[in-house]
């Protein structure tokens, strides 16, 4: 049976090319379906284009460019592996689970992610939904047509449901396909110079190598997995030195992250009045998605009917809202009116001759400072909250870390002599060793609003008077 | 019940573990499965788990954890293992109290903090799978870390009949298969 060759054209990795063979016409039919198109109207960076305009990228553009990643990957298993080693069952399943890896995002991504949290709501995390249309979705019957279950199995490989093992690596690791294609795509795109990395060169010297891993104390046994070989070590450390300046200059950049909260404000007084039954105060028609969904969470129908455009689309309407909280933060966000940011990390760090300063007192400071903004936030309740408070922090060693930390979840490097085990890239390198987290501790209030203002500042003033000495 | 949801932050809560096993617990994945089978014996603290790749894991617990470090209501400390990782040490430090521990919180921490860590995650996992409605949960448990299973799934067994016997106020479910 033949099959028709297709192929993509795209920013980052130029030509994408499905071969006329069984595998990738299926991968062809997952991206026709309703679900994966879908992704052509959820951006890839939500609020950055505020901030990037350059940066209005897709989902869709995204999920092709980590299948093609995740393809280069594969080869180089294949080839380090040797044919007869090599598994393509296995190795189908994680190039699948690369493709469609994203299929769960709801609009402007991880801000509705917050809404979730916050809500309860579970159709709003992008894992849950994931999980559910691999398993039963349009995508589903198109990946079954290369087996009956083989659409549950890819749904474990992205759950991380199944044993881990090199093909997984591909889809979850250090080095997997989603974060090499989006540090070079959302560098691309927002037209920053920060954080490039040298691809070709991290591939080339790319080796399958067998390390030793364990659970707390305990050791388990040896497993595969990607190391470097030894002339890749500035490559790598410019890796992660990217990685860390895209947080700092784009995923959590002052004002996105201030474009988020109030989306996440939004959402909240959105669902409390669809909840209560005062729709018509919300400026939307009853039938409209986001009503839908604020009414019933649970349904997946509902969730997926969700996009960037719906939401979009949905703030002029909600901007003539009766209700004035949802009037004014869709305002704030159509016009781009955000919230005046007050960086009180970066202030203190200022205040306290840089973070490293005072060793851990440091965090004790922002924490203090944080419990003093809440407790002045709870005693001066406000329908849209004064002070909106974002304190993220993220390791650029991934989340595996947060459980037993070993080879899998590191930057492993191949000895030069070939004997010894590899060993962690921060071992050997000063400039790993030096990155920290990227941590942030921000406030935000209106523009006009004095009292906010005067007491950000009294608590600032009054947590640094107590720290001084 | 009372005196463990009087604790306000995630930080207290975490350190409280902690304290209550006695004051040292060894591991972070250790940590996570005795806060699981505490939370779902009716003992814990109100954390919420999701599935990843070490089985039962709660954000709001590693979160909780950060933030008691550096309120100083433990320390953490991190050793080389054996096998090439590195593991960690959680003390509580004098700054939290530990208050009267429930006689069965105490033997369910008695039998979970000296046990191997993986043939804990193997429970964990498994005690997971049975409440999501998962017909064979050791079954599952094997295929999904078959590595660890092949070592350990009976050690995993011994422990969750021994976490069964104890009077708890949820019961744990029974798992067959």
């Amino acid at each position: 049976m033949s099959f028709k060759f297709q192929r993509i054209r795209d920013p980052l990795h130029n030509l994408i090319e499905f071969p006329g063979d069984e595998f990738h016409h299926a991968m062809w039919k997952v991206i026709q379906t309703y679900e994966f198109q879908r992704l052509r109207r959820v951006k890839q960076l939500g609020f950055s284009e505020l901030v990037y305009p350059g940066a209005t990228h897709t989902r869709f553009a995204h999920s092709v460019g980590v299948f093609h990643t995740a393809r280069k990957l594969m080869g180089v298993v294949k080839k380090r592996l040797g044919e007869e080693a090599y598994q393509n069952t296995k190795a189908q399943r994680a190039l699948a689970a690369a493709l469609v890896h994203d299929l769960g995002h709801g609009p402007y991504s991880h801000a509705f992610e917050d809404v979730g949290k916050r809500l309860k709501l579970t159709m709003a995390d992008h894992e849950k939904v994931t999980d559910q249309l691999v398993r039963e979705g349009e995508v589903s019957t198109a990946l079954n047509g290369l087996g009956s279950g083989f659409a549950a199995d890819v749904a474990d490989v992205i759950k991380k449901a199944g044993p881990a093992s090199i093909y997984g690596a591909v889809v979850s690791s250090q080095f997997d396909a989603d974060r090499l294609d989006y540090v070079q795509r959302d560098r691309l795109m927002t037209g920053t110079h920060h954080g490039a990395i040298d691809f070709n060169w991290l591939l080339s010297n790319l080796e399958v190598a067998e390390v030793s891993y364990g659970v707390d104390g305990e050791a388990v046994g040896k497993i595969d997995t990607f190391v470097l070989g030894p002339k890749a070590l500035h490559a790598a450390e410019a890796y992660l030195l990217g990685l860390f300046q895209l947080y700092a200059t784009v995923y959590l950049h002052k004002a996105t992250r201030g474009a988020e909260k109030l989306f996440t404000e939004l959402l909240v007084r959105l669902v409390e009045l669809a909840r209560d039954g005062s729709v018509p105060r919300t400026g939307l028609p009853q039938k409209h998605p986001l009503v839908q969904f604020a009414k019933h969470p649970e349904k997946l129908e509902n969730a997926l009917a969700l996009d960037d455009y719906v939401v979009g689309g949905a703030l002029s309407m909600m901007a003539d809202a009766k209700d004035h909280s949802i009037a004014t933060l869709s305002k704030h966000l159509r016009d781009r009116r955000l919230f005046k940011c007050v960086d009180i990390r970066e202030h203190l760090s200022q205040k306290f001759g840089g973070e490293q300063g005072k060793g851990k007192d440091f965090e004790a400071i922002c924490n203090a400072l944080e419990h003093k903004v809440v407790e002045w936030c709870k005693n001066n309740p406000n329908e849209i909250p004064y002070i909106l408070i974002d304190k993220p922090e993220r390791p650029i060693y991934k989340t595996m870390s947060e459980e037993s930390k070993g080879p899998l979840d590191q930057i492993m490097m191949k000895p030069g002599n070939g004997d010894e085990e590899p060993f962690d890239v921060a071992s050997v390198s000063q400039v790993v060793k030096a990155i920290k987290p990227f941590k942030a501790f921000r406030v935000y209030y209106e523009r006009s609003d004095e009292k906010a203002k005067l007491a950000i500042g009294h608590a600032i003033d009054a947590e640094v008077e107590k720290w001084k000495n | 019940m009372e005196e463990l949801n009087s604790l306000e932050s995630g930080a207290e809560k975490a350190a409280q573990i902690i304290l209550d096993a006695g004051g040292e617990l060894v591991g972070k994945t250790r940590l996570q499965k005795v806060a699981y089978i505490l939370e779902i014996t009716g003992l814990g603290f109100g954390f919420s788990f999701e599935y990843r790749h070490y089985g039962p894991f709660s954000e709001d617990l590693a979160n909780g954890l950060v933030d008691a470090e550096v309120r100083r209501l433990i320390s953490h400390e991190e050793r080389p293992a054996t096998w090439g990782g590195t593991y960690s040490i959680f003390r509580a430090t004098g700054s939290s109290s530990k208050s009267a521990v429930l006689p069965s919180r105490d033997r369910v921490l008695q039998a979970t903090v000296k046990a191997n860590p993986v043939a804990l995650e193997l429970a964990a996992t498994a005690a997971f799978l049975a409440i999501e409605g998962n017909p064979s949960p050791w079954a599952e448990t094997q295929r999904r870390k078959p590595e660890k299973a092949d070592k350990f799934l009976d050690s995993a067994k011994d422990l969750y009949r021994q976490l069964r016997l104890v009077d708890t106020p949820k019961a744990l479910p029974e798992i067959f298969r």
